[in-house]
């Protein structure tokens, strides 16, 4: 078959198309009001979370025989409508939140994500389809807004998802999810009440496949205006002007306003040492040829190495580096699964039998100070 | 003014080992601490507490067996706790679509509040919940994930992340911003946001060694029976595989830095 062929079978479809356009409207053979994915637009774009979540729900869609419906929010998203339908949304609700109603993708800027008005139009929309399964993402706006529908609406609301399941005979959503942030997953589900709300973890389900012969046409939501309730009154500084440091209590340092150092959990290279690492100006040095950041287990916040802020545990910063390079730490249960999602985890300890060895995808049976020198020469060239 | 805090506690990770290959988790040390997160609204409510002289009460985020977290509230400086006696759920935290109506008839009861503080995730399942459930029950605005909360002539002020989380070379500084909201309001603080302040010492003792410090009130009188039944139930759990062992490098430490090095170019400057 060459491509000139399939190209003419895939006009054909696209005439079909024409034809008989999608049957969105219609109500799935026991499909109740299907599953519903309410989308996070980032700059402009559809975030990946929501398209991740929008294959989870055509995994579930497809076993419930139910349609899959998106719905976008905020000002100028009614082009990303496509998006959707490609990912595979049967139809898509666009409520235009302009300038007086600032939407997320604005917020990333200035003004913060609207709860009220998008609770409004959701809540509206939602109690007129009687949805099956609403899914948002685990972000700000999902994490705002799922548990207010939910508590409004009277369903069950199961976060952070990290994979789903379904128990066919009574149509309930079986999820999973992270305990001690991923040591172990548990179950859960919400077998009576309705419709089952579930965030979903990023990452966590497999993206789309990008179908761009899919499309369809984005049915447009009636807005009431609704005043938000928490209003943004500008950035961090001015909340300190407002506050000078002689007029505060003795207790209440809270300003000026220092904000949280770059989480150690977002940075892309981790150089942490344990109790073996020897020398800690060397584990320094290499973070620094390396471009990363340093940390270290419990044993190096008891030797001073580093602060507790620096310690990667269950406990203390759960990390997901593309690299993480562990010198001398022996690595117990909880560091161990504080590296987990780490992409490429390099372990150098003297120890052969160091549990660190049995996560580890490179393993350097050595003591770190005598490779550590021979490795930044190496590196220095 | 009238401040509650919600508090919750969790069995210290360090006192338990997960076998996966098992498939079971083990209890070797059975301790619960303070959920990282409340323990930091609760610093929030007492440095507010000294500024204005609020009174604070001290909730429970769910029924438990004991009242050693309100306990530990208490003798921080909080002014009255009340401890919820029943039953709502088995799954930690499934109860919180529940709770969300007990904790606002206990709101009502203690008269009205006019901020309510609660950690923005907890340790151990990350739920998020409680607090937009809470607020929605209650009608009130919600300020979720504050690093820096005070009130000002009525209204209630915080710090918080812009959405989505802005990391900026300088910091992050920018990617904050003052948000405020009237009275009342539902305010979540993040996990160490807050230096927490340790207890008073003489209070300590005089409040573990009283009997009555803690007020009890029965879950059941304040809603009715049927709203009690959880919505979630729980179906097992579930134990990732473990991961597959690496390679192991071998030789002199010249030979196995050159074999680092070359992994590591490949990954970090490719």
């Amino acid at each position: 078959m060459d491509a000139s062929y399939l190209d003419l079978l895939m006009a054909q479809q696209e005439q079909a198309d024409k034809q008989h356009p999608a049957p969105e409207e219609e109500v799935a053979e026991g499909g109740g009001g299907g599953i519903w994915v309410v989308a996070d637009v980032v700059d402009g774009a559809v975030a990946p979370v929501t398209l991740e979540a929008l294959s989870a729900a055509r995994t579930l869609a497809d076993s419930l025989g139910a349609y899959v419906y998106g719905v976008l929010l905020g000002g100028g998203v009614t082009d990303l409508a496509q998006t959707l339908y490609q990912a595979g949304a049967d139809g898509v609700r666009v409520a235009s939140l302009t300038a007086d109603h600032p939407s997320p993708a604005q917020a990333d800027k200035q003004h913060p994500f609207a709860l009220e008005p998008y609770l409004k139009v959701l809540s509206d929309l939602f109690e007129a389809e009687q949805p099956e399964v609403i899914i948002f993402g685990a972000t700000r706006q999902g994490q705002e807004l799922a548990p207010r529908l939910a508590q409004r609406m009277g369903g069950g609301l199961i976060e952070h998802v990290t994979a789903v399941s379904l128990d066919e005979a009574t149509r309930t959503v079986q999820a999973s999810f992270p305990i001690y942030g991923g040591e172990y997953f548990e179950i859960a589900a919400c077998p009576e009440a309705r419709p089952q709300f579930l965030t979903v973890e990023p990452g966590a389900f497999p993206a789309p496949f990008i179908d761009s012969y899919r499309k369809g046409e984005p049915t447009m939501l009636e807005i009431e205006p609704v005043e938000p309730a928490v209003r943004v009154v500008g950035t961090a500084e001015d909340a300190d002007k407002q506050h000078p440091a002689d007029k505060q209590h003795p207790a209440d340092k809270q300003h000026p306003f220092e904000p949280p150092p770059v989480p150690l959990a977002q940075a892309p290279v981790i150089v942490a040492a344990g109790r073996q690492a020897g020398d800690f100006d060397l584990v320094k040095q290499l973070a620094a040829a390396l471009g990363g950041r340093v940390a270290g287990d419990r044993g190096a916040r008891d030797a001073g190495w580093i602060g507790p802020e620096q310690i990667v545990d269950v406990r203390g910063v759960m990390v997901a580096p593309q690299v993480y390079v562990a010198v001398g730490i022996r690595g117990d249960t909880f560091h161990n699964a504080a590296i987990e999602d780490a992409k490429f985890i390099v372990a150098i300890h003297p120890d052969p039998d160091a549990p660190i060895f049995q996560v580890a995808d490179l393993c350097l049976e050595a003591e770190p100070k005598e490779v550590l020198p021979a490795l930044l020469e190496v590196l220095e060239e | 003014m009238r401040m509650v805090v919600i508090l919750g506690r969790v069995l210290d990770p360090s006192g338990i080992v997960v076998n996966r290959r098992a498939g079971r988790v083990f209890v070797n040390r059975e301790e619960y601490i303070l959920q990282p997160a409340d323990r930091c609204a609760l610093e929030a409510a007492l440095r507010i507490k000294d500024t204005t002289g609020a009174e604070v009460v001290a909730l429970p985020r769910s029924p438990l067996p004991d009242d050693d977290v309100l306990r530990q509230a208490l003798s921080t400086g909080a002014d009255r706790a009340v401890y919820l006696a029943g039953q709502v759920g088995n799954l930690p935290h499934a109860g919180d679509a529940v709770m969300a109506r007990v904790l606002a008839a206990a709101v009502e009861r203690l008269g009205g509040a006019d901020v309510i503080l609660t950690g923005a995730t907890t340790l151990d399942t990350d739920q998020s919940q409680l607090g937009p459930r809470l607020a929605e029950a209650l009608g009130w605005p919600q300020i979720v994930g504050a690093w820096q909360v005070e009130t000002v002539n009525g209204r209630v002020q915080a710090v918080r992340q812009a959405s989505p989380p802005l990391v900026g070379e300088d910091g992050g500084k920018a990617g904050y911003v003052a948000v405020e909201a009237d009275l009342p309001a539902v305010v979540t603080v993040l996990p160490g946001a807050l230096k927490p302040r340790y207890p008073d010492g003489v209070r300590l003792i005089n409040i573990y060694r009283a009997e009555d410090a803690v007020e009890q009130w029965d879950v059941g009188d304040l809603v009715d029976e049927a709203a009690l039944r959880p919505l979630l139930e729980k179906r097992g759990q579930d134990f990732p595989p473990q991961r597959e062992r690496g390679v192991r490098v071998s030789g002199t430490p010249e030979e196995m830095a050159q074999a680092l090095a070359d992994a590591l170019r490949q990954r970090v400057r490719g």
